[in-house]
């Protein structure tokens, strides 16, 4: 997954939703290591009463976009190819830019 | 002495299992020229020279056949897991999201460090267990570790009435109990570890739950102690997931906790939930039982005192109940008796 353009994720899911929570649980594992460093990253986690809440996972990229995911119906593979089409637009400015 | 006579070893092997009686083998013959001919061990029959000897047993009784290959790490991690499981009642989860190296190394410092702390503390106070330093911070493989869980939750072997024979396993030993033939076989119900086809398939069952399911997936490390003890929880919760109730060490008491490695370590660290003798807690929970003061003991002294706050009321209650209707029927005594002097001061 690009992150190279993610500046801001904020998440809310309870870890204890085996569809919501493993999906933010699974998008914070791809992060790269110095990923605080590069992006603001906030982490809200709800307890196990909590679990049916529905859980959210807003994304901002570099040129101002915002990316509301729906957790209940996307799987990590849903999120990584959202990502990754905007991703790979600014890519392609960027590079057209030099 | 060579024997005069230079048989081939065909030969030895055909008369060997032609004739039904014991070789007779005549040792002063064959010893009569050695002179220490009484330190010397018997050699052994002419078949078991020819041949190896028919294993007696085809697995040692430490090593029964398991259902994956047991050369196999992920056997191996299986095992190991189950045994973690079963001996710590405690174990606190954790999802970690990319930590390098170095950060690792500065959280297991840490953390060493505050329950040394813990471990300290509990000593002055007569407890001198030290579950501090037999704690462990651990990565686990998480599909493994949920197929370890499932088995050591809902593996319960069906021990046999008669244990199975212990089979003489040293061929030296001559035995005259039956020998069965012991080519491992996975289905044996005698088979009664972790690694079995049995456990195998009372883990397979989907249906089992044991609430932790939703936990194990992604990155995760798992910290386990040998015995249930809020206050180490509690020092580890302040270092791992510090919170409002639980808080993180000052930087003047423990400057080294707010390295920029270890805070960015920590960062990456989420504390998902905990398994307390069986039972699923989350976060909130975790910290519940990092809040209970004074351990088990306290939580008792706790409960005698909510039974005897319980007691007092109770007797209050029904006491007052008592009360209320006496009042009652004193009230109603006292008006019927009003009404009839009233009647019999009328009908005069």
């Amino acid at each position: 997954m690009l992150t190279k353009y993610l500046t801001s994720v904020a998440t809310a899911f309870s870890p204890f939703n085996p569809k919501s929570g493993k999906t933010a649980r699974n998008f914070l594992a791809l992060l790269p290591p110095n990923a605080r460093t590069t992006m603001a990253i906030d982490v809200k986690l709800l307890n196990q009463a909590q679990k049916d809440k529905p859980a959210s996972l807003d994304l901002k990229f570099k040129d101002g976009k915002e990316m509301k995911l729906d957790l209940e119906k996307m799987k990590i593979k849903d999120i990584q190819a959202e990502v990754n089409r905007h991703s790979r637009t600014l890519l392609r400015q960027e590079e057209l830019n030099g | 002495m060579p024997p005069r006579l230079r048989l081939q070893s065909k030969q030895l092997r055909l008369a060997a299992t032609t004739t039904r009686a014991p070789q007779y083998v005549c040792w002063q013959c064959r010893h009569a020229s050695t002179a220490a001919a009484s330190t010397t061990t018997p050699a052994p029959p002419i078949d078991h020279m020819t041949h190896a000897p028919r294993p007696i047993s085809h697995y040692p009784p430490t090593q029964p056949p398991s259902y994956k290959p047991p050369e196999f790490r992920k056997s191996q991690l299986h095992r190991q897991y189950q045994s973690v499981l079963r001996s710590s009642p405690l174990m606190l989860l954790f999802q970690h999201n990319n930590i390098k190296a170095t950060e690792w190394t500065g959280i297991r410092r840490e953390l060493a460090n505050a329950l040394k702390k813990a471990d300290e503390e509990l000593a002055r106070s007569g407890d001198e267990t030290m579950v501090g330093s037999s704690s462990k911070l651990q990565i686990v493989q998480t599909g493994i570790f949920a197929s370890a869980l499932k088995v050591v939750e809902f593996w319960e072997p069906k021990y046999l009435d008669q244990p199975p024979v212990n089979e003489p396993t040293d061929p030296k030993v001559s035995s005259s109990t039956p020998i069965h033939d012991t080519q491992p076989t996975n289905r044996d119900p005698s088979l009664t570890h972790g690694l079995s086809k049995n456990a195998y398939l009372a883990a397979r069952n989907a249906k089992l739950q044991h609430g932790l399911e939703p936990l194990l997936s992604g990155p995760m490390a798992i910290l386990t102690l040998p015995t249930v003890s809020p206050a180490h929880v509690k020092a580890a919760l302040s270092i791992l997931s510090p919170s409002k109730e639980i808080p993180a060490p000052k930087r003047r008491t423990t400057p080294s906790y707010h390295d920029p490695t270890v805070q960015t370590g920590l960062k990456k660290l989420m504390f998902l939930g905990a398994r307390v003798e069986g039972k699923v807690f989350d976060m909130d929970g975790a910290k519940w039982v990092g809040s209970i003061e004074g351990g088990l003991t306290g939580l008792r002294a706790q409960l005698v005192g909510m039974l005897q706050g319980i007691g007092s009321g109770l007797t209050n209650t029904l006491e007052s109940a008592g009360k209320s209707l006496y009042l009652t029927v004193e009230g109603r005594r006292g008006m019927l008796e009003d009404e009839q002097k009233e009647g019999k001061s009328e009908g005069q």
